[in-house]
């Protein structure tokens, strides 16, 4: 008996080439994005981290008690 | 919400706040300026606060709002050269600190708009929905500015993309003279939001 092997019907050499830059565009686009939010943190981190300033904090202490 | 409530949320909500800041102002002391403004416009309307409503919206659209009246009066600009040393601090290695000094460059000249929503969504981890409500815009409209943003980041630090062949992010360029000619200086930033 002849076994049926499955096989992927052979593609036009042109729609590999588009199927494997689309590929490739989608890792290049998931590794920017993940530069970009890494880079944005260190950044900002720094900065969101720092101490809220007394009198920032005095004022709104005070607008509570009122 | 108790007042006791009202106030811990906007000490809460304070490092978010200096984010969205230093995006917007692109310079830390004007950053702090804004967030003590913003504060201070809040604890004034707390009473027009809706109790269970979203706090964090009303809190970042009362900054926008502190922001765009402050730029009307004063028509602050910032050197781009002020961006990168003064607003941020990074102990990152040599190499790193490069390519972030180019993207600190690079979100410097960003459209205010863009800036802000970039950095709201992927710091302060907005939803669009969220985000349109914080700056009085339609969903559509936030999910444009943060897509615009990050192509345009894209395209000034890797280049355009290859109509063939691409592959991993190319190393970043230094665009000197797109950097510094010219700059933002004496650009009107109100245009831009």
């Amino acid at each position: 008996m002849k076994h049926l092997v499955m096989t992927r019907p052979k593609q036009p050499p042109a729609m590999v080439s588009s199927q494997r830059e689309r590929e490739a565009d989608g890792v290049s686009e998931a590794a920017f994005d993940l530069w970009l939010q890494r880079s944005l943190h260190q950044l900002f981190d720094q900065v969101a981290k720092e101490p809220i300033p007394e009198e920032l904090l005095r004022l709104i202490e005070e607008n509570r008690r009122k | 919400m108790s007042d006791t409530t009202f106030h811990d949320q906007v000490i809460a909500i304070l490092p978010k706040l200096r984010v969205q800041a230093l995006a917007l102002t692109r310079n830390r002391a004007s950053a702090e300026d804004l967030v003590q403004d913003a504060v201070c416009n809040a604890l004034s309307a707390q009473n027009s606060f809706i109790p269970g409503t979203n706090f964090a919206a009303w809190m970042h659209r009362i900054l926008r709002n502190r922001f765009i009246s402050n730029l009307r009066k004063r028509r602050d600009t910032t050197d781009i050269e002020d961006v990168p040393s003064s607003a941020f601090a990074t102990e990152a290695p040599h190499e790193d600190r490069l390519a972030l000094k180019e993207l600190a460059k690079a979100m410097a000249r960003l459209p205010g708009d863009q800036r802000e929503a970039l950095v709201m969504v992927v710091l302060n981890g907005m939803s669009y929905e969220a985000l349109a409500e914080a700056t009085g815009c339609a969903v559509g409209t936030a999910k444009s500015r943060v897509f615009r943003a990050r192509r345009q980041l894209e395209a000034w630090l890797f280049g355009e993309r290859p109509e063939s062949g691409a592959a991993l992010p190319r190393p970043l360029r230094m665009h000197n003279s797109n950097a510094t000619s010219g700059g933002l200086a004496g650009q009107d930033f109100s245009a831009r939001l």
